[in-house]
């Protein structure tokens, strides 16, 4: 398969990623396990893309807040939308990390990562390996969590009891005061 | 600002085969080929391109072979681009047809006669253009594979990919939710078909 038609038609993978850790974060507490590594927390907070096609056409909404909450896109969610880019925050021990995680190609816009000092009299190598070890813990943690994801998506439990469990949370959307 | 220095967009890409046992020696020459120039401030080019020190971006002959940072190959792509506001093309060549109209006493000017004009005035405006240098970092991790490039632009995604394929000969793969899934598979021992079955999940039917 060619990456652009593998990307394509495996795109709702990377949407129901999305979908998952929303849920995870809101009704979970968003805390996964990252073996050796310890505990990562996730959540989403900020902007939000939400999307859907119909044969009238491609129809996109932003919604963006601080409320964890989320009223607006847990409606659009409700009606039938699926989430294009989610802000995340991320945090393992005391970093933290916040970006922009793309469902199509699991990009990361706006990625940062914690704070290095820049010493310019010091080891400029030093601060190197500090920023470059800093993106990787980040990737490697996410990179966790979607092997996480896939493990629950390639069960039978997925489709006998996750996908209802989240469907009826995707409604409540609808109904929330 | 590129990834090392701050904030930046993240593309990943893992490297499809194994690098060759010379790879190692070669690396200076071939990321020399194809390091950075700057542009002539005499010439007309618009574009420049090539790797620069992920540390310093005005460090292109990498002396001390910065690029190698164990177990890292570490460069950032430098762009150069000079361009004229088009505004200001606009009205530069609307000046200079005037002038040609009254030296050559005419009253009308073909449209391939002003297209030259205007041409001849982008030549002339584009030595006077400064170039706006944009940077986009890359970490290549030998021991995993994995590439992270300081961008989601289609197009200077594109760049990168066939500058790195020059450099290095090497195929990138772009990562993507199912390529993600196969490694994943792969380090599981679990077999790869496994994703091929899988269709979108229908959360809200039947509820």
């Amino acid at each position: 398969m060619q990456i652009l038609e593998m990307v394509r038609k495996t795109e709702f993978l990377g949407r129901e990623f999305l979908l998952w850790l929303w849920y995870k974060s809101e009704v979970e507490e968003g805390i996964f396990d990252l073996g050796e590594k310890g505990k990562a927390e996730l959540w989403l907070e900020g902007k939000i893309m939400l999307q859907s096609e119909t044969e009238k056409g491609v129809e996109i909404i932003t919604c963006e807040g601080e409320t964890s909450d989320m009223k607006e896109a847990r409606f659009a969610l409700a009606e039938g939308k699926e989430i294009r880019q989610a802000a995340v925050k991320l945090a393992i021990g005391d970093n933290r990390w916040s970006f922009v995680l793309d469902a199509g190609w699991m990009n990361l816009r706006s990625f940062k990562s914690p704070r290095v000092m820049n010493d310019s009299n010091g080891d400029p190598d030093g601060f190197f390996y500090e920023r470059a070890y800093l993106i990787e813990e980040a990737l490697a943690a996410m990179d966790q969590i979607y092997a996480a994801f896939m493990d629950r998506r390639l069960s039978p439990e997925w489709e006998t009891k996750d996908r209802g469990i989240i469907g009826q949370w995707m409604r409540q959307g609808r109904d929330r005061p | 600002m590129g990834l090392i220095q701050g904030a930046a967009s993240v593309t990943r890409y893992m490297t499809e085969t194994p690098l060759p046992h010379d790879f190692m020696a070669g690396l200076p020459e071939a990321i020399g080929r194809f390091a950075f120039r700057n542009l002539d401030e005499s010439s007309i080019d618009e574009r420049s391109a090539g790797w620069v020190n992920i540390l310093d971006m005005f460090d292109n002959r990498f002396a001390g072979m910065e690029f190698l940072k164990e177990p890292y190959v570490a460069l950032s792509l430098r762009i150069d681009e000079r361009k004229i506001p088009p505004t200001a093309l606009k009205q530069y060549s609307r000046e200079a047809e005037e002038s040609v109209k009254a030296e050559e006493n005419l009253t009308f000017l073909s449209k391939s006669h002003r297209a030259d004009i205007k041409e001849a005035v982008r030549l002339r405006l584009l030595k006077r253009a400064i170039p706006v240098a944009r940077i986009y970092d890359m970490i290549w991790n030998l021991n995993t594979g994995m590439v992270i490039f300081g961008s989601t632009s289609a197009r200077v995604c594109d760049e990168f990919l066939e500058r790195f394929l020059h450099t290095f000969t090497i195929e990138l793969q772009a990562v993507c939710p199912y390529t993600l899934g196969e490694r994943h598979l792969d380090k599981a021992g679990a077999p790869r078909h496994l994703l091929d079955g899988l269709v979108p999940s229908r959360f809200l039917e039947g509820l």
